[in-house]
């Protein structure tokens, strides 16, 4: 079913409105996160039939229950491989998938490599809230060093990921970070991974407000979100200075895109010609 | 209609061919057209056989990762409409399980080949052994229903792959083909061209308004017909516990319900999945239940003890899970013992003694990676005959 | 850093008239450089400190934190001399007002010092978005609308340039910050290879040649208009856009609201509050623009903008 596209985008026409209100916690960013996704699906104007969500387990994996589109709610850290499966065998699909920080870098982890390797058309969305959000607020992968959690109760001191360096050295087609602070940029980033013709990263950083907010008292959830914007480093601005000027780690923007062949066409083009090849 | 896929034509009348190779071909036969695997002795030929022969008849192959994700993978593609498949071994089927109980809890139809080899851990990965009979039960989390199949040789393995997909398709269930090294790896002459007299089974699917349509309500059998992305129905698939409508639920009414349903969806539909193979139960005094290589050599057995004069019986199961009681306590009703030879330390025998009672019923175990021999079988069947 | 490096007291002795670095001794120079996040106003400062820093001067430079997204202001101080003690310029005090935006250089020329600071402007506009006053797409802009012959004429010293079209004529639209720091190097009379060096060390390096010739280019012009040469002619006001008419309704869905405070809070005109019972309400409907902030980061979608086009007759019925 496609929604007029030339309409304005109005997220309701893209949820499942008998599901809402959804489950999330008060000024979770993982919502604002969803509006991002379905915004640039309304811009893309993709058919909500042709429309395939695999989302994994994690409070950003419950996304999927809510869009009004073929949605898989799988196992914990395997909505990629998930994905893989459905992508090979109805490549008609647009797949996205939804994923957490801990769904996919920490037991998704291998997963991810392998996807960003075979590069097939697939979306993925890595919501980071820097934490395991769903299971009380245990320390993550991208969990930054000194931050509190119920398992690093003196603070965290295990070294955590750059999820887009990894995506990247591991061949993904596009890769691109933004924060839901952010959402017309955030759209766009999640437009351009979703038109990109293979494997497509994309890592959100998102606000935990109401678990690891509240353990390091990082304040209310509109507090939460102006502190997102400390911690950046938009692509425009590193290039103009090498050295920033704010604590500011994380480059966001579009950080890499490569027009490696994409598994699905390489396989079936290579299927094709073996069947012409049989008598 | 012909259900004998075109990719076998022309073949000739008789083929040397190994189990594996013939699971394969079993595969393409029964309309697999999806295949997601990790390499593993001794099943690895199933997949090296795929991966050259899905293509051509418009399939896809792939390898990856792990198993995790193979068999991920399969229930993705399975999810997307198309008919899936994976193999392996001990060691990945147990990576297989977490995801074999999401099949099983979302009713997504797939096909699982387990070639059984020693164990525990990497064990011995070029022996035999029956050590997964439990596993293949009740491997994963949860109560949940599974199919296992269990074929003794390379031409039934190509009859119960076919059938394997039509139980999954036709239940909605993940279906295991179990069977051990030497059934996957010797080499036998089969004719494969043969023209089965029944229609494969196609999935059942939704037809009707998207608006009425609930993926998980019970229907006339059960079982809920499936819907295909893009039909229009735009669902939700959970390993949740969901209500009818798909979405999470854990209301307890709703659980029951659906729960009840899925228990029971294969208890109610018996007389189609039940399969089993007997050889002179009629009058025997003792029968001897095996699966696989270890049934060959109870067939064997059996004649060997009628030899001398011990009336002997074989009861196999083809069906292995859900174990078939009915047709194994008539078998063994005029029965004075039950002999349960077994490459394992003592797995099918329990669920024997389940059914029958502790008392006449014993095992022979062997997990050394050694088969079991007809005449150490048959010293035994005929030693319990005379001790009874 | 090769050859020697005059002293700073060297340096700043052979300043000349009409720079205002002969007092350095006593009193900081003082630069002020203005424009929009990512115009480069920040390069331009660290350029500017570390070069005074390696003539051996004491160095202050603050700027402002959190503002540097794209078209929001941006400022630097940067002050040097002996001995500095504030990192903030005081009103009328600057030496030098660089700034990358028009609209920007004008709004800080209060800073300038009255007799004797040179104000250095690049002509690009930018209408930023918090420089409208009222936010209403198609609004009037509260952009000024001064010529820059007025505004010349405002300060003791002042030369407006059209930095961005030399800088895209050499190729990268970037490099328009460089060409004003080569117009300000003139003023400044540090060794003009010094610029150079500390450009090549500090720019990304594919870019440096096009970084050097920005500066040389930008140094030539200024030497050239102070020769008397005549200012580019007038810069284009923007034009007034039509006011468009249309009526803002704010849509709520009570029931998906969870009173999170995030659409009260990062709403530009303050005009949502929650209610006795914490959900939303519009507190102040004639304030709001229908800019969309709060629909856009309400987690739960409790919020719908929408922008309703005013039909000619519809006042007429009413
Ligand atoms: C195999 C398995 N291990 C552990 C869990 C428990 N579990 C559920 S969600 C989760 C972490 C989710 O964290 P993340 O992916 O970051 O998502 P978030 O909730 O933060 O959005 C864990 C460990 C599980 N469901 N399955
Ligand atoms: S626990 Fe954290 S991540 Fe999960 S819904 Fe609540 S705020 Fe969001
Ligand atoms: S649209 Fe929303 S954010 Fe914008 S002014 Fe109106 S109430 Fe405030
Ligand atoms: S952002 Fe949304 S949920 Fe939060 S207070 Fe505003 S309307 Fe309510
Ligand atoms: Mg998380």
């Amino acid at each position: 079913m496609l929604v007029d596209q030339t309409a304005e985008f109005d997220v309701r026409d893209y949820l499942r409105k008998e599901m809402m209100p959804h489950f999330l916690c008060p000024g979770c960013g993982h919502g604002i996160a969803l509006r991002a996704l379905l915004w640039a699906i309304h811009d893309l104007g993709i058919d909500k039939d042709k429309l395939a969500v695999v989302s994994g387990i994690g409070c950003a994996g419950r996304l999927s229950a809510y869009i009004d589109a073929n949605t898989f709610h799988v196992t914990h850290g395997r909505p990629l491989a998930f994905a893989t499966g459905l992508a090979l065998a109805r490549p008609d699909l647009q797949v996205v998938v939804i994923s957490g920080d801990g769904d996919c870098l920490a037991i998704g982890g291998n997963h991810l490599i392998h996807a960003c390797r075979r590069n097939l058309n697939l979306t993925c969305l890595m919501l980071n809230n820097e934490v395991y959000g769903m299971t009380g607020g245990q320390v993550s992968p991208t969990t930054p060093e000194t931050l509190l959690t119920t398992t690093t109760p003196r603070g965290n001191t295990e070294p955590h990921f750059d999820a887009c360096a990894l995506a990247a050295a591991a061949g993904a087609g596009f890769v691109g970070r933004e924060v839901t602070r952010h959402v017309p940029k955030l759209k766009e980033l999640i437009r351009e991974g979703l038109s990109h013709p293979g494997f497509a990263f994309i890592e959100v950083l998102s606000d935990c407000t109401e678990i690891l907010g509240r353990k390091n008292d990082l304040g209310s959830s509109p507090e939460m979100m102006l502190r997102q914007k400390s911690e950046l480093r938009p692509t425009a601005y590193r290039d103009t200075v090498d050295m920033p000027f704010r604590p500011n780690h994380l480059p966001t923007g579009i950080l890499a895109r490569n027009d490696r062949p994409e598994y699905g066409t390489s396989y079936r083009r290579a299927a094709a010609a073996a069947r012409e090849a049989k008598p | 209609m012909n259900a004998i896929d075109p990719a076998l034509a022309g073949r000739p009348a008789a083929t040397l061919m190994s189990g594996n190779q013939a699971c394969a071909l079993g595969a393409i036969a029964g309309g697999c057209r999806f295949f997601a695997g990790y390499p593993i002795t001794p099943s690895s030929e199933i997949a090296e056989r795929l991966a050259r022969s899905l293509p051509e008849v418009g399939g896809v192959f792939v390898q990856m990762e792990d198993e995790i994700a193979s068999m991920a993978a399969v229930i993705g593609a399975s999810m997307g409409g198309v008919k899936s498949m994976t193999a392996t071994s001990g060691p990945g089927f147990s990576l297989k399980q977490e995801n074999l109980g999401y099949a099983a809890g979302a009713e997504i139809p797939c096909v699982i080949v387990n070639v059984m080899r020693g164990g525990p851990s990497t064990g011995m990965p070029t022996r035999p052994a029956q050590a997964d009979i439990m596993q293949s039960r009740w491997g994963s989390h949860g109560d949940y229903p599974i199919i296992v199949l269990t074929p003794w040789s390379v031409r039934e393995i190509f009859d119960e792959t076919i059938r394997a997909f039509d139980l999954a398709e036709r239940f909605r269930t993940p279906v295991v083909l179990l069977y051990d090294q030497v059934v996957a790896q010797l080499s036998e002459t089969v004719v494969l061209d043969v023209v089965r007299d029944t229609a494969l089974v196609e999935r059942k699917w939704a037809s009707g308004p998207p608006a009425d349509y609930k993926p998980y309500a019970a229907g006339a059998d059960g079982i809920p017909p499936m819907v295909r992305p893009g039909a229009g129905y735009r669902t939700h698939t959970t390993g949740l516990t969901h209500s009818e409508n798909g979405f999470p639920t854990q209301n307890p009414e709703a659980v029951t319900r659906n729960l009840s349903r899925l228990f029971s969806k294969l208890d109610l539909n018996r007389e189609a999945i039940d399969a089993w193979h007997t050889l002179g139960c009629d009058d025997a005094e003792v029968v001897i239940v095996a699966i696989g290589i270890t049934a060959r050599a109870a067939s064997r057995a059996v004649e060997l003890c009628r030899a001398q004069g011990v009336r002997a019986g074989l009861f196999r199961p083809k069906t292995l899970w859900p174990f078939p009681e009915d047709a194994l306590r008539a078998a063994t009703a005029n029965a004075r013992a039950v002999l349960v030879p077994e490459l394992n330390a003592g797995q099918l025998s329990r669920e024997v003694q389940r059914i029958l009672g502790g008392a006449k019923v014993d095992g022979l175990f062997r997990f050394n990676g050694e088969p079991l021999l007809p005449s150490e079988i048959a010293a035994r069947a005929a030693a319990l005959v005379k001790g009874a | 850093m090769s050859g020697p490096s005059p002293t700073a007291s060297e340096l700043a002795k052979a300043m000349p008239a009409p720079s205002t670095l002969a007092a350095a001794e006593q009193q900081p120079v003082n630069v002020l450089v203005v424009g929009v996040g990512g115009q480069g106003v920040i390069m331009v400062s660290k350029l500017i400190a570390l070069l005074a820093q390696q003539q051996g001067f004491e160095v202050k430079q603050s700027e402002v934190h959190g503002m540097a997204k794209r078209g929001g202001a941006v400022f630097s101080h940067v002050r040097f001399g002996e001995r500095v003690w504030s990192p903030t310029i005081p009103l009328g005090e600057a030496d030098f007002l660089i700034a990358l935006e028009w609209a920007e250089g004008l709004r800080w020329l209060n800073y300038l010092k009255p007799d004797t600071g040179v104000f250095i402007c690049d002509t690009k506009q930018i209408v930023p978005p918090f420089s409208c006053r009222d936010r209403r797409p198609g609004a009037a802009l509260g952009y000024v609308r001064e010529t820059v012959d007025e505004v010349i004429a405002k300060v003791a010293e002042g030369y407006a340039i059209d930095a961005t079209h030399m800088a895209e004529q050499l190729g990268n639209d970037r490099v328009a910050n460089v060409v004003l720091l080569g117009a300000l190097s003139a003023a400044l009379k540090f060794p003009a290879s010094q610029w150079e060096e500390i450009i090549a060390d500090f720019v990304p390096k594919k870019t440096v040649g096009v970084n050097i010739e920005a500066l040389r280019q930008g140094r030539r012009w200024i030497e050239e208009a102070r020769k008397g040469l005549p200012h580019p002619s007038t810069v284009p006001t923007p034009a007034m856009p039509v006011h468009a008419d249309y009526r803002v309704r704010l849509e709520i869905t009570p029931e998906w609201c969870k009173s999170c405070d995030i659409c009260v809070k990062m709403c530009p005109e303050r005009c949502l509050r929650l209610n006795a019972e914490r959900i939303v309400e519009l507190a102040s409907p004639e304030k709001c623009t229908g800019c969309r902030m709060c629909e856009w980061l309400c987690p739960d979608f409790a919020l719908r903008v929408h922008l309703d086009p005013v039909r000619a007759t519809e006042g007429a019925v009413r």
